[in-house]
Parts: structure tokens; sequence; C-alpha cells
């Protein structure tokens, strides 16, 4: 097993040999679907009411039927995740920590039929589902070698007479819901970060990307992870609410949005009778992020920062920016290149290498997005089609700031500009805003690079470089505000959310005499 | 292992004995040497040489000063000048930039500071960038070509990201062409360097194609204005992302029939790519089965985006895709120039470079193998290479100088790069500068 973390090598797709091989992979994927996604809930393999996941870029398409859970397939599978608490949480953290390692290999060895998966599934372009197999895999590693050093427990004062230690342990069994933007990635993280403390999961994926899921917890258990220790359920609302319901969940991590956060937490926290624990809840829920553009940066840069926040993977990322607080020296310049910019966007399939944006999820995400570009006058449109849920790239500029396009989380290809006084005005406005994830800096000033730094209440701040893509190790990725409950995934802190601490401290004085 | 050695046992490919060029390397080598300013083999030309030293020391105040340079065209007053510069020099682990903040820091001092600054700047920008368009250019050009001097014009920009600023550089191309063309005194003088990154926004790493149609129209026009003015168009290499297509696009528009007599083109052979033997064996077998009246050209370089590639290639996880080893580079170089040497006259051969030794190496080679002027040139940069120019030039071989042209914002870019690469501890130039000795410099790498 590694000792030092890096991330997983990207796939270098800028070789045309490499993109002939994921071609290849993504032709054999489409001879073998649509898949099947059960639910696996022990060692028992349980069908149930069959829905598909379709390809958002040809909706036609069907990748995978999956079998929905109910609320009695949440109580089957988290009483067998009380048995696979046992046997899981005994094993000694080496164990665990090697056989998240092993799974991380298995991903490995499946790199781009993975990647495949995920730009069918959940429409995302191939090097975005590439990054998101390699996140995954990053996610096992970086939690298995975590854990370890987490198992050392840590220093504490010692006196004479007296021997203290602190040591974790695990919290108990986690639910986990998934998002499907990162199908691979999120899951393979919230399920890895409980899996390397001793904790069984039962995973509720999200309805979109089930096959994604699937892949994660098939090599999991190839791994050596018992079939009790880690349910798949399929499924949408039912499996989920019952998930967060049930007395026996000690630990809920979750990512998706803002109401459903809140609506987990508030469930979380209400006791049930029989309940002796109070439920955590670890959420990661979204973000209406702003890029602030100086008048000393650099608008070479700040064009293709702005277009890869903004648009890539249609802007369906926690992360993407939705917001440019522009200086009024650069704004007229800027907004031009922009405009212009954007009708060299082209809007295709995710398997197109030649995509740049892709479809959203789902008709419902579609409907939803074309409601907020149908709410103003865009400043400039890229193109649409309407053979998968594609939704044009848009750019507003100029609305007023209680606008919902500049209030609301759009999670779409839509992008405002707002034109700022000075980077302290565009600071107050991020301030002003009730989401606090990640935002952005385009600037050449040391000082000012400083001040925003401090000022900013985001929890990832980039500077002079797009807002997306963080890498497991690097980037410590969450936020505060509505944005989620803080803890930064991929980060050293992140699996301290999953223990509880014991302190054990021995009298070792007998007779007078320390022995 | 030298570039000329065999491996043991192995029957030499040709009947002829291997050559030896070590010595008719040093001889024009240290004859290039003498012609050029004492003490040092190459000087910085007009750069200030203390300049350079000071910076070669001192990498804090280097950067510093670098990113000064680089902000300097986004500043709007002098106040907002010397807030930047004495930023930088506030950050810099330098006791040089320490005290300089004495002077930077003082209110009074604001706009002087911000004037001298700027014309600092200024100063240093004209030394590489020969004028703001091809008029303002035009003396600076002739000037050389009246001392026997050819010229490549490099027209600087802004990054292209949209189909007008695509049609803007293009339609500069098609000016600056015709501008040269009407001071042109002989056929072939006039010469163009062109960026296909700056042609079209739709180059993309992963879908080569995109690129390629994108820049099809407006290359392919460029290469008819190029044709009717019998102008050289030569395709400049970028970063290795887009090399696929660049090379593409150029021989598939230079394999059209329309092309076949004219105009004189060529491309751009990267010496620190790893894997630039095997780009070569594309463009020679390219060059041998598409006849044109005009050789091809085929400049070889060591490569302006190492920095670019290894730390991509870092944070992507990926094998670098250069050299790392500066002697490796050389010895690719070396072993490039003689493939390119023995493909003449099929293809004709620039070697683009400030290292005596490979220039001395491509010469002695050439000389040996009966390979003239019409067949082989040198190129350097304005303003970095000057002195090697010169001599090249006192020696009867044929010379070129690339020269870029620009307005201050959009060269910005290029002069940092050229003067990261000036004052690089591994640059052949520092070490000349330094006072390296000749002999050293010509030693087999």
């Amino acid at each position: 097993m590694n000792t030092t973390f890096r991330n997983e090598p990207l796939l270098e797709l800028r070789r045309g040999p490499v993109r002939n091989e994921a071609l290849q992979a993504l032709a054999a994927l489409d001879a073998r679907l649509p898949l099947e996604v059960p639910m696996l809930i022990g060692d028992d393999v349980v069908t149930g009411q069959v829905f598909a996941s379709v390809d958002p870029s040809n909706p036609t398409t069907v990748v995978a039927n999956a079998h929905a859970a109910t609320a009695a397939h949440v109580h089957d599978a988290i009483t067998a995740a009380e048995r696979g608490q046992q046997v899981w949480s005994k094993r000694p953290t080496t164990e665990r920590a090697a056989a998240l390692s092993r799974a991380a290999g298995i991903l490995r060895s499946r790199r781009f039929e993975l990647a495949a998966l995920a730009v069918r599934e959940a429409g995302k372009p191939w090097a975005e589902a590439d990054g998101d197999v390699a996140e995954a895999i990053d996610f096992l590693e970086y939690y298995a070698q975590n854990a370890l050093v987490l198992d050392a427990g840590r220093p504490l004062v010692q006196m004479p007479g007296e021997r203290n230690s602190m040591r974790y342990v695990p919290r108990g069994v986690t639910g986990v819901i998934a998002p499907w933007n990162f199908p691979l990635a999120i899951a393979a993280g919230m399920v890895s970060a409980a899996l390397a403390t001793g904790n069984a999961v039962v995973l509720k994926p999200a309805e979109q990307a089930p096959a994604c899921a699937k892949a994660v917890v098939d090599a999991l258990h190839a791994a050596g992870v018992p079939h009790d220790a880690l349910a798949l359920l399929p499924g949408g609302d039912e499996p989920g609410k019952a998930l967060v319901a049930d007395p026996r969940i000690h630990t809920i991590v979750f990512t998706g949005s803002v109401a459903a956060g809140l609506n987990i937490l508030q469930t979380a926290h209400t006791m049930v009778p029989g309940q002796r624990h109070v439920k955590k809840v670890i959420a990661e829920m979204g973000g209406k992020n702003a890029i602030i553009v100086d008048s000393d940066a650099d608008l070479d840069d700040v064009v293709p920062g702005l277009l890869k926040s903004a648009f890539g993977f249609a802007g369906q990322k926690c992360s993407a920016a939705s917001r440019a607080l522009i200086h009024r020296a650069v704004a007229d310049e800027l907004t031009e290149r922009l405009a212009g910019a954007l009708s060299t966007l082209r809007v295709g399939p995710a398997a197109d290498f030649g995509t740049d944006v892709p479809p959203v999820i789902d008709i419902a995400a579609q409907q939803r997005i074309e409601g907020y570009i149908d709410s103003a006058a865009p400043l400039a449109q890229g193109d649409t089609r309407d053979d998968g849920f594609y939704v044009p790239p848009t750019l507003f500029a100029g609305l007023p700031t209680d606008h919902k396009i500049i209030q609301e989380e759009i999670f779409g290809p839509v992008l405002s500009l707002e034109t700022v006084d000075s980077v302290e005005h565009a600071c107050e406005l991020v301030d002003a805003g009730g989401f606090a994830l990640t935002g952005g800096l385009f600037s050449r000033s040391p000082r000012t690079i400083e001040h925003v730094s401090e000022r900013t209440p985001v929890g990832n701040l980039y500077i002079n470089r797009e807002i997306t893509g963080a890498m497991v190790g690097r980037q410590p990725f969450g936020g505060g505000r509505l944005s989620g409950t803080g803890p930064k995934a991929g980060g050293p802190d992140y699996l301290l959310q999953f223990v509880e601490a014991r302190a054990v401290t021995e009298n070792t004085v007998r007779h007078g005499l320390v022995v | 292992m030298a570039p000329n050695a065999r491996i043991p046992g192995m029957a030499a490919p040709t009947q002829e004995r291997p050559l030896d060029l070590e010595r008719p390397i040093r001889e024009i080598g240290t004859d290039l040497a003498a012609r050029m300013p004492r003490p040092r083999a190459v000087s910085t030309a007009r750069v200030e040489r203390r300049m350079t030293e000071l910076l070669m020391k001192d990498p804090a105040l280097r950067a510093a000063l670098f990113r000064f340079v680089d902000v300097r065209p986004a500043c709007s007053s002098p106040a907002d000048v010397t807030r930047h510069l004495h930023e930088f020099l506030v950050d810099a682990e330098s006791k040089t930039a320490r005290r300089a903040t004495g002077i930077t820091g003082r209110p009074l001092a604001q706009r002087p500071i911000a004037v001298a600054a700027a014309a600092g700047v200024k100063r240093m920008a004209q030394q590489f960038i020969i004028g703001e368009d091809a008029r303002d250019a035009l003396p600076e050009i002739t000037k050389l070509w009246r001392n026997g001097v050819e010229t490549t014009v490099d027209l600087l920009g802004e990054a292209t990201v949209s189909e007008t600023e695509a049609d803007t550089y293009m339609r500069r191309c098609e000016e600056t062409l015709r501008a040269l063309a009407s001071a042109a005194t002989k056929p072939g003088q006039v010469n163009l360097s062109v960026k296909v990154s700056a042609l079209t926004p739709l180059l993309r790493p992963t879908a080569p194609e995109r690129g390629i149609e994108g820049a099809r129209p407006r290359l392919e026009r460029l290469l008819r204005v190029a044709k009717e003015v019998g102008a050289h168009l030569h395709v400049d290499m970028e970063s290795f992302d887009t090399r696929e297509a660049i090379t593409a696009l150029t021989l598939d528009l230079l394999s059209k029939p329309e092309f076949a007599d004219g105009p004189s083109a060529g491309i751009v052979l990267q010496a620190y790519l790893v894997d630039s033997p095997e780009h070569l064996d594309e463009l020679l077998h390219w060059a041998q089965s598409t006849p044109r009246t005009h050789p091809f050209v085929i400049r070889l370089v060591k490569g302006a985006y190492w920095d670019h590639e290894v730390v991509q290639a870092a944070q992507m996880g990926w094998a670098p895709p250069v050299f790392t080893d500066r002697h490796e580079c050389d010895r690719n170089f070396e072993a490039l120039t003689k493939r390119l040497i023995d493909a003449t006259p099929t293809v004709k051969v620039a070697i683009a470079s400030h290292n005596l030794r490979s220039i001395s190496h491509a010469a002695a080679y050439a000389d040996a193998r009966g390979v003239g002027n019409e067949d082989l040139e040198f190129q350097i940069l304005r303003g970095l290479g000057d002195d090697t120019q010169a001599a090249i030039a006192a020696t009867g071989r044929q010379v070129r100088a690339y020269c870029p042209v620009g307005d201050l914002v959009a060269g910005m870019a290029y002069l940092v790069r050229r003067l990261l690469e000036n004052t690089a501890n591994d640059s052949f130039l520092a070490a000349a500068a330094s006072g390296t000795d000749t002999a050293e410099l010509l030693e087999a790498p």
C-alpha cells in the first residue's frame, strides 16, 4: 500500500490512441445495455419495481434497469448492516484500508469502461467522466491512508502516575444519499469514508445514475467488504426518507439540494422512540458561486476560466460559477469577448469529443433551467438541440441583484454578469448571499488576493483559474452557510466526521509507587 | 552517448566512415564566438547585462519584476502602476527588492516611479518587438534586409476566444503580407509566421478536428494571399495540446493541388518533445510524397513551452511529453539536425537556436554533406540573438531574424516568456552571458 498519496493520473485524452480506446470501451458498453441494477441487501440480490436510467444525450437509450427499494427494503438493509457493523468494525484498520485500496485497483482496471458508463448514464463529457473515475479511485486510496493515520490516535498530555490515551471508534451504521452529477466519485467518497473508519453503509444512489453506484459497490464487495457491511438501494424519495428516519442509523451523509438537505437535517434531528443517540448529518448542499474580476485581471485567462467554470458539464456542479462580478474598468471589453466566446461552444452529446456543453440530466432539469432562462432577456445565447435534454448556454448581464437568476441556484449552463465599482463592492455582494461554497478571483495584485482570501465566506476560493475541478488531497472541498455543514471532502479532517473519540485514563500508581 | 557514437558490432549504415564532427564544430564555434562582443560568447544584445546578471542571482527579485512586467499593461494610472510594483517588491524575499520598497512606498514618488517603470518596461519590450504593426516595423525590417539578414514576422496578439478575434488576426496577417510585399526588393523576401491558435477559437486538445475545421478557411486564405504576393508562410508550433491539429491542418492544406506551385510554406519541429523523431518521420514522409515547387521548410527549434508542458503533465499525472534532461534534449536536437540536413533538398532546413553548439553542429554537418545556403538557414529571435545573427551573417551563412510585431499589451506574454528564458539558470544565453568558456559551450551534449 502506498504511503504517500498521489492523485490518480487522468487519461491523456489529447492523444488519439487514448481517445480510440475510450470509444472502443463505449461501444463495448453499448453492446451490453441495458444494465441490470438490483438491490443488494446482505447476501441477497433483491428485485422490485423496475425504473430506468436513460442517456441524457439520447433519452431513448436505456442505460440501466434498476429495482426501486421501498421502506421495507430499507428496514431489511439496516438490519443486515447492523450485523455488518459488528463484523466490519472489528476488522483491524489495516485490513479495512487494504480492502479499499483493492477496490481502487478494481476501478483502475475498469478505467475506460467506467468512464464510458458515466458518459452514458450521467451525460458527462469524456474528460469529466474520466475525472469522475479518477476521483473515485482517489477517495478510496486517500481515505484508506487517512484511516491508518487516524488509527494511531492523538498524543495527549501525560502526568506521572497516569496513562492517557485517545483513539477513534466508528459511529455506527451510516446512510449515504448520493447525487447523480459525480455518480462514481461522490458515491465512492462518501461510502469509503464511512467504511474506512469501520462503519457499515447503506447507499441510496441518485435515481438518475444507479448503474454507476453499482459499479462502486461491486468493486468494494469484490475487494473484501462484507455484503452485510455495504448495501445498495436504488430508488427515489421513498428509500431516502426511510433511511434518514430510521432510528438505527447513526450518520447520514448527503450531497444534493438545499431543500432536500434541510429536510434531512430536520428529520434526522427528530428523536424516534427507542433511539438512543443523536444522528449526525454531513451535508453538501450546493452553491451560488461568483467569480470576481478585478481591473488588473488578464482577460485572456478570464474568458476561458469563466467559460469552463460556468458551462463545463452544462454547469451541473455544485462548484460551477453562475455569477461574474466584473470591475467597471474591464466590464465592457470582457462582456464583448465573453459573448463572442459563448458562440464557439458546441452543444452536443457527451460521448462526442468535440462537445463543450452536454445535455442536462433529465427533462425536469431541462424545464426548470428553461424557466430561469425565460425569466429575463439574455445578453447572448449558444446553440441548442432537441434530440436530448439540451439547454442553450446562456449569458445574462445587468440584472437587478434581487433577480432569481442572480439569487437562486440554477444548476445549469447559465452565467450572469454584474458590473461592480470595486473588488470590495464585489465582496459585499458575495457576502450578502446565502451560499458559501466556491468562489473565484482574477487579480494580479498580491494585496487584493490577500484581502479577498480573508474576506470571502466561501469554502473554496480559486485565484486566477477556473473554480471547478477540486482534487482529492489538494483542494479539500466543501463550504459553509447554506452550502453545507462544513466538512471538507478529500481533506485531512473529513474522516473525523465518521468516528467518535474515546479517551482512556489509567491510574498507574500502586501503593504509592508508579508501576 | 555522443550523437555520432555507434552501437558496438553494428556496421555503419553507409559505406562512408563515420564523420568526425567535433573538430569542425569547435572550429566553426570558435570562429563565431570570436565575431561576437567579448568576453561573452553570446551577449544578450541590448538587454541590460547587469540587469540580467542581477536577476539570475536573485530569483525572488526576478519573479517580482516579471510579475510587474506581466501586469503593467493592465494598470490604469500611475498610482496603479506603482501600487503593483510596490506590492511585488514587498513580497519578494530579496534584499534588493526590500531596499527598493523604501522608494516605491513613498506617496510623492508614485508618479516619477510609475513613469520610469513604465518606460523601463517599454524599452525592454522594444528590444524584442520591432513595431506596433507592419508599417511601423518596416524601417527595422528593411534595415535587416539591407544587411543581408532575412526576416520572418510574427504578429503578437491577445488570445483568440471568438470568431471575430480570429478574423481580426487573419486580416492583420493579410495586411502584413501586403505591406511587406510592397517594400520587398527581391522575390522570396516576405516571410510571415502564423499561429493556428490565433486563427480559430476552436482548438480543443481532445478534438483536433474542431480546431482544424475552424482554422482551415482562414489559413487557406492566407496561403492564397501569400501565393499572390510571393511570400513564404510559416505555421508556428505551440503547446503539445495543439500539435496534432496544427500538423494535420497544415499538411492537408498544402496537399491541395492549388498550392503545389506556391506559396513557399513550412512548419516547426520541436526537439524538446520526446516523440519528435516520429513527428519528423511524419513530416518527411509527407514531404517526399507531396511534390512542391518550393521545398517544404522545417524549422527546428528546441521548443518554447517547456514549463507549461512539465507543469501540466505533473498536475494531470502524465509523463511529460518533453525531455526533462537538457543534455538529452540537446542530443536529440543534433540527431534531428542531421536527419533534416540529410533530407535536403526535398525539405529546406531552418535551425532556430541561440545555442552556439547547436548552430556549429548544424553548420559542420551541412558542410560535410555539401549542403549550402539554398537548403539551410539559421534563425534567431530578434532582441535575444542579435550578436549571434551578426556573427553567423559575417561567416557567409544565411540567417533569418524572427521579428515579433504588436502593441505592448499584446506583446507582454511574449516578452515575459523571452525574459524568463533569458535569465533562467539553465539557459544557454545566460551561461554565455555569465562568461562560460567557449570550449565548454561547444562540448558535445
